[in-house]
């Protein structure tokens, strides 16, 4: 499994707690992690640590992912922040402690590749987030901040289907 | 000097005449002409420049994307590489968070001598439909758009640059040969318009 995600650009790491990120996404690993998900409602939220509505929205993906998780709902953070700014998310992501994995974007590769793996309206915008049903079918993208009483009720909606 | 800092603010706060189309323009179309003033104080009109150069680049640029910021060199030798070669390259801060003032120091800060214009009320960026920081444009003598889209694929590092878009398109044209790649898709911070 581990060579897979080798394979598919996923370079986990050893010990891929909440706390710290649990790998590097280009965009064949962004498929692959919702890819595994299949059979869970997947939201793929996108922020970095300059992000100001980012880090303000964070703990409310983390109640969300809390409130739901019995029912299938897995949520999914990728960090945007370059390279150099790879300590700034470990710190943030220590402090913060979210209660799912996170990952973060590659460095390299071609923008518009991982645009399209992501969604071809996006434009790199943040937060961005994406919403996934059971079967692994993109349903809905949020541009900006996450309406969370709406965005959960169309969740529930989607647990509740097989 | 307050005084001085002040009328140069007020300059960057100018007045925009611009012409009423409401769509993004297509390449091949006219580009949307505007008239600005730019944050040092002078007079600047789109058509007026593209008459007198080869080619001009318009940029939508941002102070505090970090997208924006990763090509600060990038444009700044860019602009002094084409000069020459009869290419303008101009800048265009439409975000409502960032004023002219501090469009200004950040210019002087990394080297930025191309002129740069504060769009207020993203009344240009409404007319070139642009949503993202860093976006550009080429329009070439004759006024009509040849590209559009991002400077390069890798915002990130510019030593792994494979695909210069931007610099392809000015090549091309220079050389009087069709734009091979002529939209790209622009990743970058989004515009905060009013």
């Amino acid at each position: 499994m581990i060579a897979l995600l080798f394979v598919f650009g996923v370079r986990p790491t050893s010990a891929a707690a909440p706390s710290r990120l649990a790998g590097e996404l280009d965009a064949a690993g962004f498929r692959e992690v919702v890819a595994r998900e299949k059979g869970h409602v997947v939201l793929v939220n996108f922020w970095a640590t300059w992000c100001v509505p980012c880090r303000e929205e964070f703990p409310s993906l983390s109640r969300l992912q809390e409130r739901n998780r019995a029912a299938g709902l897995r949520v999914v953070g990728v960090s945007t922040d370059f390279e150099k700014q790879r300590k700034a998310v470990e710190r943030f992501l220590a402090e913060r402690r979210p209660p799912f994995p996170n990952y973060h974007r590659k460095k390299g590769g071609d923008d518009q590749d991982f645009i399209e793996a992501v969604d071809s309206s996006w434009g790199g915008e943040l937060p961005f987030s994406v919403l996934y049903d059971r079967s692994g079918r993109k349903v809905r993208v949020f541009s900006g901040k996450l309406p969370i009483a709406s965005a959960e009720r169309e969740i529930r909606k989607l647990l509740a289907s097989p | 000097m307050r005084l001085f800092r002040s009328i140069l603010v007020l300059a960057g706060l100018c007045t925009l005449s611009v012409a009423a189309i409401a769509e993004a323009p297509a390449i091949g179309a006219a580009a949307p002409d505007f008239q600005l003033t730019t944050i040092d104080g002078k007079s600047f009109s789109l058509s007026t420049e593209a008459k007198s150069h080869k080619a001009v680049v318009v940029m939508f640029i941002s102070t505090q994307c970090p997208y924006s910021n990763a090509y600060n060199d990038r444009m700044r030798d860019m602009a002094s590489a084409y000069a020459s070669k009869g290419v303008l390259l101009v800048g265009i801060n439409s975000n409502k968070t960032e004023d002219a003032s501090t469009a200004l120091s950040h210019a002087k800060a990394h080297g930025h001598s191309f002129p740069i214009m504060k769009d207020t009320g993203n009344k240009v960026a409404d007319l070139y439909d642009a949503q993202h920081t860093p976006t550009v444009y080429v329009i070439d003598s004759q006024g009509k758009v040849r590209y559009e889209g991002r400077i390069d694929e890798n915002y990130e590092d510019p030593a792994g640059v494979t695909s210069p878009d931007l610099k392809n398109a000015l090549d091309a044209l220079l050389a009087g040969k069709p734009v091979a790649r002529t939209v790209t898709k622009a990743f970058g911070c989004s515009i905060k318009r009013v």
